[in-house]
């Protein structure tokens, strides 16, 4: 066994000599440091970025465009956005919880912090976003028997039956989330396995 | 960071860049272009938290852990992709060292693409003359085990050689 192992270690020792360090491969790290700056931003603030925007926008038009008048309407916008207020804050929570997952940790706090944060992913998608997309779907179904007084039947129909379009979209949508948290959880636990295997 | 850090990382970068770009190689089973894009990202890493840097282990144990660690995050989404074959090693080594690869180079990318993602990481650390206490620490488990482990590859990859 030792012979073929020093016969290994030769040839690794060998190879090694063939590999250099380079000034290109130096700026090709430079580089993409600058990419990653810009990626990282939007990666981590993007979804944040665009669900506060909504939340004005939608804030805005129910306050100054469109003002609803009866108190189910107010109830329904008022669902509306602490759904949406809700999403902000697991957004900022998930950042955090992303952060934890630390490079510079051993292998095997690494593979923990993995599955804690990819376990409140799929707790996220699976249990939390339905509850919100319920919240949000009851505040806009509420606001329809209003939107009749101010605008013809057809176009309240056609307005609802939209919703359930983008309904059936968000439940493939959230369903494809959870898999693919449910995966990252189970490979990453099948690692941790190997890890701590004796041998 | 300052033009000191800048100067010290590209010194780190000189002088670590064949043991982290081996590593990758060893690791992708010897896909030159995935190497070379998880040696990028170590480095990314290694620049991003030199700050934080203590001095507690060397700057070898401490960027082993960083490759470690990114290696083992890319078995996810390397699962995505398709996996190149085994005898693609020789050619894609050759195009970096632009030398001669020799048989033995070529039986050992073979051995060590044969095992799974965890021992190749594990073998690789040995291969570079890792005491097995600074690569229990950098996996975080118990030293016993990682010679367990090792003794184990061991055998795996004399079956592996003698079965060629």
């Amino acid at each position: 066994m030792s012979n073929h192992f020093s016969e290994l270690e030769s040839a690794w020792k060998q190879d090694k000599k063939n590999i250099k360090s380079s000034s290109t491969a130096l700026d090709a790290v430079y580089e993409k440091i600058q990419t990653n700056k810009k990626e990282s931003f939007f990666f981590y603030y993007g979804t944040i970025v665009i669900l506060t925007i909504t939340l004005l926008v939608i804030s805005s038009f129910f306050y100054f465009v469109a003002p609803v008048e009866k108190l189910l309407s107010r109830i329904g916008i008022g669902l509306m956005l602490v759904g949406l207020l809700v999403r902000i804050v697991i957004e900022i929570v998930s950042i955090v919880k992303s952060k934890r997952v630390h490079i510079l940790d051993s292998s095997l706090e690494t593979v923990n912090n993995t599955i804690a944060f990819h376990t409140f992913r799929k707790n996220v998608h699976g249990i939390v976003t339905p509850i919100i997309i319920a919240f949000y779907t009851v505040g806009f179904y509420l606001i329809t028997p209003e939107f009749l007084l101010y605008l013809p039947v057809w176009n309240v129909v056609l307005y609802d039956i939209s919703y359930i379009v983008i309904a059936v979209v968000l439940f493939i949508q959230i369903r494809k989330g959870v898999l693919k948290e449910m995966k990252i959880v189970h490979e990453t636990v099948e690692l941790k396995k190997s890890l701590l295997q004796e041998g | 960071m300052s033009k000191k850090d800048t100067s010290l990382f590209e010194s780190i970068h000189q002088q670590y860049f064949p043991m982290v770009l081996q590593m990758c190689l060893g690791f992708v089973k010897g896909d030159y272009d995935k190497a070379r894009d998880l040696s990028q990202e170590v480095f990314i890493k290694v620049w991003i938290h030199l700050d934080s840097f203590k001095g507690i282990s060397s700057y070898k144990t401490w960027i082993y852990r960083i490759t470690v660690n990114t290696c083992l995050q890319l078995i996810r989404k390397k699962k995505k992709n398709v996996t190149l074959p085994i005898e693609t090693i020789a050619l894609s080594f050759t195009e970096e060292s632009k030398n001669d690869t020799s048989e033995a180079s070529n039986r050992l990318y073979k051995a060590i693409g044969q095992l799974n993602e965890l021992d190749r990481l594990l073998i690789m650390m040995v291969l570079e003359g890792q005491e097995y206490d600074d690569i229990a620490d950098v996996l975080g488990i118990q030293p016993t085990n990682v010679r367990v482990k090792i003794h184990r590859i061991k055998k795996r990859l004399k079956n592996i050689l003698n079965h060629e």
